[in-house]
């Protein structure tokens, strides 16, 4: 599984250039039939999955309008807007959406989309996916601690002694265990990624 | 489905004398069909008469020809071989008729639309043509004298619910001298127009225009009221229905009661009132409202003392005029009919169901209708008793929602109603600030596009997008939202928040569709025949539709709709008496064994159970023939489309060469077989294979139909049925799966037998699949001719395939 993903990650380093000219129809129906992307033809602009967005202040795009630009056939600028990384899949959008549009759903294709086409713009989050998934795959579930201290590893670190003092506040209150979690069959865990890998691939 | 046998045979006449009459269509059947060669062909059949043809058979010498044979040759059957029937089937059924032969003894073949005008080849042109005269001579061997029905209509109507649409049909209708029963499920007439203040555009007080018209309907001497009523049940046939309603007690006496609110005032219990959207409350004896009819006090049973645990009855010491009765109990009436009235209403849908507004949650978020009542009690907020200054109006609250608690339909007043109430708003508090938050404006009607250009005169603040949520802080709701036209978030306080729910069809709906024998639409509300050409009318004759019952509308379109809705009652009772067509359902008693599989199945509750037998009303009966191949005693047969006649006609259609391919369509009459008309009319040509036989609907066929046409020489099977049918797609598919699965067990391929549906002008998708069916037959070539005999000797019944 982890070969699979890892030589994913790592060719979303050297961008290729897209070559094919594609027409806006194109990739309206490639994004049709991602998960979550069934129902976009649905959507009449409502505008209720942005307002209530928690983390659309960060977002270069709302909601509504990646699904305008995936509707007017935008890929460059869909793949490689921040929304789809900013997106926390808190899933409110798509219990608020009118039209049932599976908003946070249709995120997560969109950025196994973005990898594989090499639109990434930011780097960074990429990482955050990266190490995410390796800490799940380690131990069946997330462990903050470890996914903290890959994440700083490899800045600098004046951040990892800013960050040290809110690090011992949220261990005294309870929420850094050091000693991961796990789960009984991480192995099952691992299978069940590894087949979605392979689907997600074909 | 159980594939069962019955010897055909028995009523054909001694040895009936065929004429038929084969028209040129002034060249336009004669120069592709060879008529000669078709005379001469049908000519030879035992005992055809008389084969003649002539340049125009419709017109006068034409029928004179006919009616002379007639009468000289002592013919008593007769096939017409020219245009559509949907052209001139009554025509020529006259001239037999003048002629002294009933007139359905006549039999027309259509080798204009259906052969002439869609072919090129002239050889097969003739070859099919030859066959549908064939099928259609078969067939008139086995004609059955039928005659009409006319009943006496009754000349009174029922209308149900007495909102604003009931009363313009009841006050039209009475004015017109019909005798009309109101029944009204509140203990007052008026409905939701009775609750509002102004209405758009006009801004007309909307008791000033409603309650005169009330007064109008208790005057009336055509107009007898009943309130706190319902019907239910509903018996008879169309133009006699007899219905029964049940009254419920209202424990006064609406003779006695002067109105004079004693009793209220002595009353110790309070219950929410329903007239003000439960914003106050009031006592368990109530007037409904200042203007209501009839006037008069009324209990709630469920809040009075007395009623619910014995004790108290003040109101029954203080009533002067002995007015108050605990001793009323329910009253049941039957009412004679001729036609009914379905008018009742929507109510709002719960907002509570569209979660994140809040509703419910804080009293100052309330719905439009709760607003109406706000601006006539002295606008205030719910909460606190100040007047409000900042509110927000939210539209589309579960309207045009996919997901499954909403309404996908537009509610069509939302807008409109948010505006009105914005400028009511404005003028009632200068200083107040309205802002409606829209998905999309709808002002579609005359004067609306102003109204709504008037209230951006007037400072409304109007933001695209749809609120995500309404939280409280402090003493305002903040309304979250994004500003759609500017990509910006929105976070403003206000005092109060209008929400506008979605329409929903009445209470009850459901149960009075399933009792009337007539349809709801997908969104819930009662379905028109046409959308556009026959909008008030409902599948079954005699029941019409009026107002918001039919769907969302807005006061001007529903007091129109009734108007018209009153205007088609009256053309339908004004007749006098209805013409029932004979072609019905009828039972074969001998073979009924009382198991009841076709009551249910009938689409309009014709087959009912009596003590010892089952009976099919005539009247009610449509000549669907559904009941006919479901019955597993084959005890149901349909008038002039019977077995005998059936079968016949689809041995004569796949009759034939060998060696030439022959596909059989059985296509619905009316829609389905316009459709095809309608192809032939714009000389859309196709395979001359496929040979159309004409059937009142699919549902009328069995396995045993599509066995004999295999049988017969048929290579291929089509099934065509109308879209608007009482046998709805689903159902079609679900018999046709039936059917290939029978078919596999004498080995003859499922693909031979294809279903599809049709609008009226949709023939281009009907006759590119008779194309593409024609090519994959060819492709699977004909059926041997060992498994036809298989086939017929089953069906001859010699032997029964596991």
């Amino acid at each position: 599984m982890s070969h699979e993903k890892d030589k994913l990650f790592a060719e979303a380093k050297t961008p290729q250039p897209v070559t094919r000219e594609e027409s806006r129809r194109d990739f309206l129906k490639e994004v049709m039939n991602m998960q979550g992307g069934e129902k976009i033809l649905e959507c009449i602009q409502c505008g209720s999955c942005a307002g209530g967005c928690p983390t659309r202040f960060a977002m270069d795009y709302s909601p509504m309008q990646i699904i305008k630009m995936i509707n007017l056939g935008m890929k460059e600028k869909v793949l490689s807007s921040s929304t789809i990384w900013v997106c926390s899949s808190c899933y409110t959008c798509a219990t608020r959406c009118p039209r049932d549009v599976s908003f946070a759903t249709l995120m997560m294709s969109l950025r196994n989309k973005a990898i594989r086409e090499n639109l990434v713009k930011n780097g960074a989050k990429l990482n955050f996916h990266k190490y995410f998934f390796e800490v799940v795959n380690k131990y069946g579930r997330l462990h903050e601690p470890e996914l903290l201290v890959k994440l700083l590893d490899k800045t600098d670190f004046r951040s990892l002694r800013s960050n040290a003092s809110l690090g011992l506040r949220l261990f005294k209150k309870g929420k850094l265990q050091i000693r991961a979690p796990k789960i009984k069959q991480t192995s099952w865990l691992c299978t069940i990624l590894e087949k979605t890998n392979e689907k997600e691939s074909q | 489905m159980n594939i069962l046998l019955r010897k055909v045979g028995g009523s054909m006449s001694q040895k009936p004398s065929i004429g038929v009459f084969i028209c040129h269509c002034g060249g336009n059947i004669s120069d592709t069909v060879d008529v000669a060669r078709v005379k001469e062909t049908i000519g030879s059949i035992d005992q055809v008469k008389v084969a003649e043809t002539f340049e125009y058979v419709c017109s006068n010498p034409g029928q004179e020809m006919i009616k002379k044979a007639v009468k000289e040759q002592g013919l008593d059957r007769a096939v017409v071989a020219s245009c559509s029937p949907r052209m001139h089937l009554d025509t020529f059924r006259q001239v037999v008729k003048s002629a002294g032969m009933n007139p359905y003894f006549l039999e027309m073949v259509n080798i204009r639309e259906q052969c002439s005008w869609v072919h090129d080849d002239k050889a097969k042109a003739t070859n099919k043509a030859i066959a549908l005269v064939r099928a259609a001579v078969q067939r008139a061997r086995y004609l059955e004298p039928l005659t009409p029905k006319n009943l006496k209509v009754t000349e009174s109507v029922l209308v149900i619910g007495g909102g604003i649409a009931g009363i313009y049909s009841a006050l039209e209708l009475a004015d017109k001298g019909y005798q009309v029963y109101l029944v009204e499920r509140n203990p007052s007439i008026g409905g939701h127009m009775s609750q509002l203040s102004k209405v758009f555009p006009t801004f007309d007080c909307s008791a000033c225009i409603l309650t005169p018209k009330m007064v109008s309907v208790a005057h009336h001497p055509n107009i007898k009221i009943f309130t706190s009523a319902e019907p239910i049940a509903v018996g008879g046939s169309s133009g006699n229905f007899e219905v029964k309603i049940r009254v419920k007690p209202r424990y006064v006496d609406l003779k006695k009661c002067i109105v004079c609110g004693e009793c209220a005032k002595k009353c110790p219990v309070k219950k929410p009132s329903s007239f003000e959207e439960n914003l106050v409350q009031e006592k368990a004896i109530y007037v409904p409202f200042k203007q209501a009819i009839p006037n008069a006090s009324v209990i709630d049973k469920d809040y009075c003392l007395y009623l619910t645990r014995g004790v108290c009855g003040i109101c029954e010491k203080f009533c002067k005029g002995e007015a108050i009765n605990f001793k009323q109990e329910d009253e049941l009436m039957d009412l004679k009919v001729g036609a009914i009235i379905v008018s009742t209403g929507y109510s709002l849908m719960d907002p509570k169901l569209v979660g994140q507004y809040g509703f419910g949650l804080h009293p100052d978020i309330i719905t439009n209708l709760q607003f109406e009542r706000l601006m006539l009690q002295g606008l205030h907020k719910p909460s606190t008793g100040e007047v409000p200054k900042k509110v927000a109006f939210i539209l589309c609250v579960g309207s045009r929602t996919t997901t499954a608690e909403g309404c996908a339909y537009c509610c069509k007043i939302g807008c409109m109603t948010a505006i009105k109430q914005a400028l009511l708003l404005n003028k009632t508090v200068p200083e107040a600030e309205p802002w409606i938050f829209y998905t999309d404006i709808r002002a579609h009607g005359k004067g609306y596009e102003e109204f709504y250009a008037k209230a951006r005169e007037h400072f409304t603040t109007f933001v695209r997008g749809r609120p995500a949520e309404v939280v409280r802080e402090g003493n305002s709701l903040i309304v979250k939202a994004e500003d759609t036209l500017l990509g910006k978030h929105i976070e403003e306080p206000f005092d109060m928040v209008v929400l506008s729910p979605a329409l929903v069809p009445n209470k009850g709906a459901k149960e009075l569709a399933d009792m009337l024998g007539i349809d709801l639409g997908p969104d819930g509300f009662f379905l028109e025949v046409h959308h556009k050409l026959r909008g008030v009318e409902t599948k079954r004759e005699g029941i019409y539709v009026a107002g918001t019952a039919q769907g969302p509308k807005d006061v001007r379109e529903t007091t129109m709709e009734s108007m018209a809705t009153a205007s088609k009652v009256a053309t339908f009772l004004g007749k006098g008496e209805i013409s029932v067509s004979p072609e019905v359902a009828y039972l074969i008693p001998k073979r009924c064994d009382l198991c009841g599989t076709c009551i249910d199945q009938c689409p309009t509750r014709a087959i009912k159970k009596g003590k010892n037998e089952v009976i099919i009303d005539p009247i009610s009966c449509i000549g669907c023939g559904i009941c006919v191949p479901i019955c597993p005693k084959e005890a149901i047969d349909l008038k002039n489309t019977t077995e005998e006649q059936l079968i016949a006609q689809i041995k004569g259609i796949a009759e034939g060469e060998e060696t030439a391919l022959r596909i059989i369509a059985f296509v619905e009459k009316m829609t389905a077989y316009g459709s095809a008309d309608l192809g032939g009319q714009s000389r859309r040509s196709y395979s001359p294979e496929v040979r159309i036989l004409r059937v009142p609907s699919i549902a009328r066929l069995g396995i045993k139909h599509v066995l004999h046409a295999f049988a017969a020489g048929a290579d291929g099977v089509i099934f065509v049925e109308g879209d608007d049918s009482v046998f709805r797609e689903d159902k079609l598919r679900e018999r046709v799966i039936h059917f290939k699965k029978d078919l596999g067990k004498f080995g003859i391929q499922s693909l031979r037998l294809q279903s599809t549906t049709t609008t009226l002008p949709q023939y281009e998708k009907m006759l590119t699949l008779f194309d593409d069916f024609v090519e994959r037959v060819k492709k699977m070539g004909p059926i041997t001719r060992e498994k036809r005999e298989e086939v017929k000797k089953y069906l001859e019944g010699d032997k029964i395939v596991a």
